[in-house]
């Protein structure tokens, strides 16, 4: 037995040096890429990069980067900035932006091809390019702001805690800004919304520091870069606010001009990102925090907002209604339309790691989200929102404050928006607020359709939440005809059936004339007795 | 009668009314059936339709061929079970037919839908079977009545409720409308009839295994009339018709397979239609030899006939060619067989003998109208009158045997209900000819006396209209009073009502499943006790070890001997059984009284009939012989995996004087559980679900790492 276990060790030592040096080899493969690129690049410098992570509103990551760029190149005229997103965030990327930071002038930014070929290519960092409004003359400085948002890259550490124990989050990193451009001096700033535990430790240079709830590292001149390339930042702190990832988001809009009607369909496959149960469900400790409204780590309840003139609305999962759903009466804050808040129980609290799917919908009158061009009768414009807001709570209280209510702490990582236009729409025409990652119109085969409709299916990876705030336009014709096309197919195919009808019952179908003995001699004893 | 209403003839009027009424017979049979939807929601009900769902589902999924092969590894884990071979594929697919004419004509309705409402429907179709059936036997009146009971009568509700997806649900349409082909194709000699009697008896075998009724019952009626001397051609022809077709028909199903030429519940039809070809072939012989001869012939060839037969069927039955009667079919002849020999079919509750209540629960007016109807059947005795009695008798009997064959009386009992009150208004409710009759035998013009008297004759015949009108709307109270309180509960989602009148919903089997199906590997074993495999199976989506379908004693024996077992025994078998989770149902906290512990006895008891060494009932009673769960328990129950799961941490939140709110007991003080991990409980501890420890990594027993942690904190008690 001793044995055993004594040789699982050495197994398990030799497997873990294995795993470090082919660690050790990636991570020397990476930086060496990096060094061609700049070489490529030469010309343009980074004189000085400040880089500030907000991790005040998880899931959600705000990563802004300050950079001071300026053209080195005796007679190179520039006339776009590249930046580099490391492959392992870039698929949790959720928005790049850059600006000019005098005028606030946002620049067009589009992803750069990435070279076809074996995996260290497709796991090499993503280049965005964002074009200048104007070019950089030799020896001319320009102030950008990078912008980006990342969702669920923050992690539970440790991964499993007792139920109602605290959360302790990390982000870790590296420590250096990556660029293609070579860089004088860097500096970066992590704020967190709790109390910070711990964090790495550097010596060099400007060092790290807390102060607070927030950390400095840096900053770091261009010398100690070289020494410092590779090395990981981390900062753990406590956090104990809610974080949901819906690993499927599905939203659908189904438009009928008959019944002024615009029906909302949200499918949510949802997971809570906070740390696991440690030593097993206690049922005991859930059932008393009832009482003494204690915190623990279950999400219980699931807000979101709907416009106060929504109706029919309904909340199923893959086994049923769930009973337990309430939605409160009208809410008004200064500055927002009216609306009401759909408070969705999931059947079991969400502990963490636990996942809860469901669907929920309601409709609304279409005429608020419709307008008919007054010019062109056939022209209509529907503007829906591109996404919707939901907020998990862990509170024990009945009523949940508005404010909690747009804490919308859930990311989506994978998108789908599903607009279902009317039957017999023609030249459908989409809006976007920004780029997608795919758009497609599909047909499909509604109640009692006889032509079919067009379904535009949107995708996207990792959406914040923020986006609620966007819409999506489409512009459709349709014709006063099309409106009645379906009850007139409906009535058709009914007065066909019943002339059928009629036309078998006056046809005899059997070889012989029907018998006397049957039908009629009994209709001949009913009527002689009636008589 | 007037001429013309509406521009229609007397007999157009006649036959539009009949349409409405049956119309709207229909629409009250539907209706009357959707409570449970209204009250909670389109939800499939009990048991055994999650696993007709399921299997929809597979086969709306996956198509035909897949699902007639479906081997089903996720049932009865590791044996598995041939979905495909063992069940009655009726109702599926006729649920998937109407899916996907649905579809085809652009109306994406939910499979769940079709499923839950697919009874009601089928129930509207019984009531123009019905119709039809008691237009059949005496005319159309009669069979507008016996629409209008069998479309509420609460013994067929209680089987074909909105969710309530069961074989039932459409084999008794089935029932009624072969029965009425049959009775057709009697009266009319027509092979024709007699063919579509097979066909429909092939759609009945397909969907339930109720036809072993028809196909006893129809030569049942066969040899009756040739016994009473009634032998005709038109007998002739529609029983072999029928024999020979839905014979062949019915073997295609396979989970019938040969059975029709080898059991015992078939040999009666086989029989029969040997003895229907000698009486035919006597007839022949009759018209072409003497008198003498005949009569020396058929004495002759009798006896020997039957000495012959009874010997084959003899030596067949001891040599096994043909199969003896199944434990079931003896249950239904002797009532305490199962008890003693079965004691999985004697746990089923709707295998118990019906009480008398029952009769008239089920039935109200009717149970005293059958009778009645049996008097006019006898009164005007034609061959379809000699079914109908046949039916009733049998049907009466098997009644009274096993509560869940009410179903197979009600047809009969409102046919006959029909009968007897289309006499009572044929005779109460013909006003015209009593009145001229009057007015002859006194010879006099109509005056005022005349009116007088047509008064007094009118009178009785009023007062009896008034009572029997009284009676029938009594009738339809009670039924709608019975549905809607006793049989419009899904039993997966539980109602209360609070001090205050609230209602609240007690949703813990769903909340249990639901957090199976999304927070567990989809691979997970879980073990429970058989009752919950399907909705297991349906609403879990999880492997199951034992469900609803008990074909093997010994397997449901081993997770009984689980659950009786005490917690290490419990926990190696449940590791060689690769369980990873166990389910027990516990209403201590709630009342419910159809928890685990109260069906634990059955388990011991099954667990006993096949590893007698190891489970012992006796040693489960404490030592004042009584049935205790507290302190007082005897120690085989307080080492029992069950008790341990469902009292496990009880205490620490009930207090320490807490009860068991349904054995009104006081709770054990201490449970000690170290091989089984907590992993859900369910809001109102209705399911408490544990997952199945792993072996230590140091190779220690679960308890030694127990005690090395030390005592779990005890939880501070508010109250």
């Amino acid at each position: 037995m001793l044995a055993q276990s004594v040789q699982n060790y050495i197994l398990f030592i030799v497997l873990a040096c294995l795993l470090l040096v082919s660690q050790a080899h990636g991570f020397t493969r990476e930086s060496g890429s990096g060094r061609v690129g700049s070489s490529s690049y030469s010309g343009l410098v980074n004189t000085n990069v400040i880089r500030t992570i907000d991790l005040k509103s998880l899931p959600t990551v705000y990563e802004q980067v300050g950079v001071v760029v300026q053209n080195e190149h005796d007679s190179k005229v520039f006339k776009s900035y590249t930046v580099v997103v490391p492959y392992f965030k870039q698929i949790h990327l959720a928005h790049i932006g850059v600006r000019e930071r005098k005028g606030g002038v946002e620049l067009d930014v589009t992803q750069l091809e990435k070279p076809s070929g074996n995996d260290t290519a497709l796991s090499a960092p993503v280049l965005y390019r964002a074009t200048l409004k104007r070019a950089l003359q030799p020896g001319e400085k320009i102030s950008l702001n990078i912008d980006t948002v990342y969702l669920n890259t923050v992690l539970p550490r440790p991964a499993m805690v007792k139920q109602s124990d605290d959360q302790k989050w990390e982000w870790a990193e590296d420590l250096l800004v990556s660029s293609v451009y070579p860089t004088r001096k860097q500096k970066t700033v992590v704020n967190t919304r709790g109390v910070i535990t711990s964090f790495a430790k550097v010596t060099e240079g400007g060092g790290s520091s807390k102060n607070g709830r927030s950390v400095t590292f840096g900053p770091f001149t261009s010398d100690m870069m070289a020494k410092l390339e590779g090395v990981q930042a981390n900062v753990r702190f406590r956090d104990n606010s809610e974080q949901l990832e819906a690993l499927t988001h599905r939203r659908e809009y189904f438009v009928s001009h008959w019944g002024n009607d615009l029906n909302i369909l949200e499918y949510y496959a949802l997971r809570n990102r906070a740390p696991a149960i440690e030593d097993g469900f206690d049922k005991v400790k859930q059932t008393m925090s009832k009482f003494t409204k204690s915190r623990d780590n279950f999400v219980k309840t699931l807000l979101l907002k709907v416009p106060a003139d929504a109706r029919q609305m309904y909340v199923v999962d893959e086994i049923g209604n769930v009973s337990t759903s309430a939605v409160t009466g009208r809410r008004r804050i200064k500055g927002e339309l009216p609306f009401k808040v759909m408070q969705l129980k999931p059947r079991y609290p969400l502990a963490g790691g636990w996942n809860y799917t469901w669907w929920h919908g309601y409709s609304v009158p279409l005429s608020s989200y419709l307008r008919i061009d007054s010019r062109n009768g056939n022209q209509h414009l529907l503007r829906v929102p591109f996404i919707g807001a939901l907020t998990g709570s862990a509170s024990q209280e009945e009523e949940i404050s508005l404010s909690a209510i747009d804490s919308h702490n859930t990311a989506s990582s994978n998108y789908e928006l599903r607009i279902t236009l009317p039957e017999g729409a023609s030249n459908v025409n989409v809006h976007l607020p920004f780029a997608v990652d795919s758009m497609r119109m599909e047909p499909l085969s509604y109640y009692f359709d006889s032509t079919g409709r067009t379904v535009v299916v949107i995708e996207q990876r990792n959406v914040a939440p923020d986006s609620n705030k966007e819409y999506v336009l489409v512009t459709y014709s349709y014709s006063a005809l099309s409106l009645w096309k379906k009850p007139l197919v409906i009535a058709g195919v009914i007065f066909t059936l019943f002339v059928m009808a009629s036309a078998i019952s006056r046809t005899q179908l059997g070889l012989l004339p029907l018998k006397n003995g049957n039908a009629s001699s009994k209709i001949m004893k009913k009527s002689t007795k009636t008589e | 009668m007037r001429d013309k209403v509406l521009g229609l003839s007397a007999h157009d009027q006649t036959s539009l009314l009949r349409l409405a009424i049956l119309g709207l017979i229909s629409v009250v049979a539907i209706g009357s059936r959707l409570y449970s939807v209204i009250r909670f929601e389109s939800i499939i009900h009990e048991f055994d339709p999650w696993f007709n769902y399921r299997t929809t589902r597979y086969l709306v999924d996956n198509g035909f061929d897949k699902f007639w092969n479906w081997f089903d590894e996720t049932a009865w884990y590791p044996l598995g079970r041939v979905v495909g071979g063992t069940l009655y594929p009726g109702i599926m697919v006729t649920s998937a037919t109407i899916y996907n004419g649905l579809r085809l004509l652009n109306i994406p309705v939910d499979i769940r839908n079709v499923c839950v409402f697919l009874a009601p429907v089928f129930s509207a179709l019984t009531a123009i079977a019905t119709y039809q059936l008691g237009k059949e036997v005496k005319d159309a009146t009669a069979g507008l009545l016996a629409a209008a009971f069998i479309g509420i009568a609460p013994g067929y509700i209680s089987r074909s409720v909105a969710g309530s997806y069961d074989n039932e649900g459409i084999a008794i349409f089935l029932l009624v409308f072969t029965f009425f082909l049959w009775l057709r194709s009697v009266r009319l000699g027509s092979a024709m009839y007699g063919a579509l009697t097979a066909v429909f008896y092939f759609y009945m075998v397909s969907a339930w295994g109720g036809y072993v009724f028809i196909i006893n019952l129809i030569p049942l009626h066969v040899f009756a009339l040739l016994a009473m001397g009634r032998y005709s051609n038109r007998l002739y022809v529609a029983y072999s018709t029928f024999y020979v077709l839905g014979t062949l028909a019915s073997m295609q199903i396979p989970f019938v397979g040969f059975q029709p030429t080898f059991t015992s519940e078939h040999m009666a039809a086989l029989g029969t239609f040997g003895l229907v070809q000698l009486v035919a072939f006597t007839y022949y012989v009759r018209t072409v030899a003497s008198q003498q001869h005949f009569q020396l012939l058929v004495r002759f060839a009798l006896l020997i006939l039957f000495v012959l037969g009874v010997a084959v069927l003899v030596l067949l039955t001891m040599r096994g060619v043909i199969a003896p009667w199944t434990g079931r079919f003896y249950s239904l002849w002797d009532t305490g067989y199962a008890k003693i020999h079965i004691p999985i079919i004697a746990s089923v509750s709707e295998h118990q003998p019906t009480a008398w209540p029952n009769f008239f629960f089920d039935l109200n007016l009717l149970i005293w109208l059958f009778p009645a109807g049996i008097y006019f059947s006898f009164r005007e005795l034609t061959d379809n009158h000699v079914f109908l009695i046949l039916y009733s008798i049998f049907a009466a009997y098997f009644s009274g045997v096993m509560v869940r064959l009410i179903l197979t009386l009600t047809p009969i009992v409102c046919v006959m209900a029909g009968i007897a009150m289309a006499n009572v208004f044929e005779t109460y409710l013909d006003f015209r000819k009593a009145a001229p009759a009057e007015l002859e035998a006194h010879d006099a013009p109509p005056s005022a006396t005349g009116s007088m008297k047509r008064y007094y004759t009118y009178f009785p015949k009023i007062a009896v209209m008034v009572n029997f009108m009284y009676f029938l709307f009594m009738f339809q109270w009670h039924c709608s009073w019975i549905t809607s309180s006793a049989y419009s509960s899904p039993s997966v989602v539980l109602a209360s009502r609070g001090p205050d009148g609230s209602h609240h919903i007690i949703d813990d089997f769903r909340e249990a499943y639901y957090w199976l199906r999304k927070n567990t590997e989809p691979s997970a074993k879980v073990l429970s006790w058989w009752d919950y495999g399907y909705q297991l199976a349906g609403m879990a989506d999880r492997t199951t070890l034992v469900d609803n379908n008990t074909w093997n004693n010994t397997h449901i024996a081993t997770v009984g001997k689980i659950m009786a077992s005490d917690e290490d025994t419990a926990y190696e078998l449940a590791r060689r059984h690769d369980v990873d989770y166990v389910l027990v149902i516990f209403g201590g906290m709630l009342g419910y009284s159809g928890d685990d512990i109260n069906k634990f006895l059955w388990m011991i008891r099954i667990a006993q009939g096949v590893y007698p060494d190891d489970v012992n009932e006796q040693s489960f009673f404490n030592r004042e012989g009584q049935y205790a769960i507290g302190d007082d328990a005897s120690a085989a129950m307080k080492n029992s995996l069950m008790h341990k799961l469902c009292y496990y941490r009880f205490g620490d939140v009930m207090g320490p004087k807490g009860f068991d709110r349904v054995r009104k007991q006081r709770l054990p003080t201490s449970v000690e559980l170290d091989n089984f991990e907590e992993a859900y409980t369910t809001e109102n501890w209705m399911v408490r679900i544990y997952k199945v420890k792993e072996l230590d990594s140091l190779g220690r027993t679960h308890h030694a790492v127990a005690k090395l942690k030390g005592p779990r904190a005890a939880a501070h008690i508010p109250f």
